[in-house]
């Protein structure tokens, strides 16, 4: 047996409610209705899990779940952990050690303003890297991609209206799928179809970046299980092959980042399609992380699915959109769907229901959000522009 | 007025620098083996891993690399912004973060990457002085 396509994702369930929760949630309650709800959709009983996988919470899920994983896994490198975490299971199962694990997500991005948790554990005060970066006014995620988003605009002539594009076309997606925050005006006041005016002229957060080039801070708990072919086989659920899995890192910190419009994707993606002996060529479906509007279009030139320089035309030419060649975050993406602070399980579980066909079911989607897709590359990004995940999943 | 930002807290191995900086230099770490500057601080040499490592004064001279403005921050820095974060090409090699003085933030585009900066150092606490870097002269 190969490694490729030694395991499947044989399903993906969300918590009961994601979005901007009115009464605020755990991330260990989102944790844990999503792993019932996966539980409950494939049959596989919670029992039957060998393999916990999450970002440090693994142990503290275990207990309260009442089962003795023989393989547990806390790699939390930020949102692209949990492709790794994909990664890693496949391998676990290739292996032999186990035959069925559990990748976990839970974060209650929006509800920790009110009740504490989120997913974020504060940094050594004394490592050398932050001691020399402390000192000058960074605030999260956007003050750092900003920097990103001018070396691409420096070095390719771009501009940040061409990124725009992004933004325009996952909310057309967004719009297809009530699960999304911003899917119509009744899921949010701000919510249904946006312009590139509104996304130019939304409030400056880090120049050039605006509001709408950034992703939402939500709650989501999300859960995927993977089991071996005999089993995956065996389910009601339809099989999603994991054809190809790597992982890569440029740096930690931005400090370290050599050419800030290129990621460890490209290393990522080429050792994925080479397991899965398939190129960017062969894709139908794309599901990039879009932290930002600049990281879905650096991410799509770095998985070659567009010439370096120009990913965001994959957008601005409606290839990425409904109906288009290479359709790109169908769910409508962390920038209009969810985005709970680490988005790499939202991508895992659309690239299951896409590839599985059940895309549109009552609760996920009304027509014209499945696509046709066989083939998806989903790649996740985490820090500032630091780790990736890329995975190439297939259909059975 | 009190220093009112972020101040950092030095540790064994970077007390040097901070000891350079309270009198107005630029000390970097410099490998032996390779002879190579690096920036942050290390134990280790990150591009041959001799722990063998020196501290140089440093020119305080560079390029700005990249910038972006900050036009929200938290605590202290608030008050400031909007205000330039950028990164800095050290004449001697590796690369610096910093905030730019002597350039306006509220005209971005007039900022220009590959300019010429020189570090200066503003005091925080008693032993304290945080490196801040200023444009000297435009790139053309
Ligand atoms: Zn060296």
């Amino acid at each position: 047996m190969s490694l490729s396509k030694a395991a499947a994702i044989v399903g993906a369930a969300e918590a009961i409610e994601i979005g901007y929760l009115e009464e605020p949630i755990t991330s260990l309650q989102l944790h844990i209705e999503a792993i019932k709800a996966v539980s409950d959709q494939t049959g596989i009983p919670i029992s039957d899990i060998e393999g916990v996988f999450s970002t440090g919470w693994s142990s503290e899920l275990s207990e309260h779940l009442g089962i003795h994983p023989k393989y547990i896994d806390t790699t939390s490198v930020g949102g692209c952990s949990f492709e790794m975490h994909v990664h890693h299971a496949l391998l676990a199962v290739y292996a032999g050690v186990i035959d069925v694990a559990l990748v976990s997500h839970g974060q209650n991005g929006w509800s920790a303003r009110r009740i504490g948790g989120g997913g974020h554990r504060g940094g050594d005060p004394t490592a050398p890297a932050t001691q020399m970066s402390m000192s000058y006014g960074f605030s999260g995620a956007p003050s750092n991609y900003s920097h990103a988003m001018v070396s691409h605009n420096h070095k390719f002539g771009t501009t940040p209206e061409d990124f725009a594009h992004v933004a325009v076309v996952t909310r057309e997606w967004a719009t297809l799928n009530p699960r999304a925050v911003m899917h119509s005006r009744e899921t949010h006041e701000f919510g249904g179809p946006i312009t590139l005016d509104d996304v130019n002229n939304s409030r400056i957060i880090s120049w050039p970046l605006t509001l709408l080039h950034c992703c939402l801070v939500t709650d989501h708990g999300g859960a995927v299980l993977i089991a071996k072919p005999e089993i995956a086989k065996s389910l009601k659920t339809n099989p999603v092959w994991i054809a190809g899995a790597a992982e890569n890192m440029s740096h930690s910190n931005m400090l370290e980042m050599d050419d800030f419009t290129a990621t460890s994707a490209y290393a990522s993606g080429q050792a994925a399609y080479e397991m899965a002996g398939l190129g960017a060529d062969d894709m139908e479906l794309a599901l990039l992380y879009d932290s930002f509007t600049l990281t879905a279009a650096i991410t799509a030139e770095m998985l070659g699915l567009a010439p370096r320089g120009e990913g965001y035309k994959l957008w601005k030419d409606g290839h990425a959109a409904p109906g288009g060649r290479l359709p790109i975050n169908t769910n409508g993406g962390g920038l209009s769907f969810n985005h709970s602070g680490m988005y790499g399980m939202h991508l895992l579980i659309e690239a299951y229901r896409q590839l599985s066909g059940t895309a549109e079911d009552e609760v996920n989607g009304i027509k014209g959000k499945q696509t046709n897709a066989r083939t998806c590359v989903v790649n996740g990004t985490g820090g500032s522009l630091s780790t990736t995940g890329t995975l190439v999943l297939v259909a059975d | 007025m009190p220093y009112n930002k972020p101040v950092p807290k030095p540790s064994p191995l970077t007390q040097p620098f901070w000891d350079g900086a309270k009198e107005g230099k630029l000390m970097l770490p410099k490998c032996v083996a390779c002879e190579r500057v690096h920036w942050y601080p290390r134990h280790i040499c990150p591009f041959c891993h001799s722990m063998n490592i020196e501290w140089i004064e440093g020119s305080g001279e560079g390029r700005i690399y990249n910038y972006a403005i900050q036009n929200r921050a938290f605590g202290g820095w608030a008050e400031e912004a909007p205000f330039v974060t950028a990164y800095i090409d050290l004449d001697e090699g590796d690369r610096m973060v910093t905030v730019l003085r002597g350039v306006d933030a509220t005209d971005p585009t007039s900022i220009k990457i590959g300019s010429k900066v020189k570090v200066e150092f503003e005091q925080a606490s008693d032993d304290i002085y945080i490196p801040f870097f200023r444009v000297v002269e435009d790139s053309s």
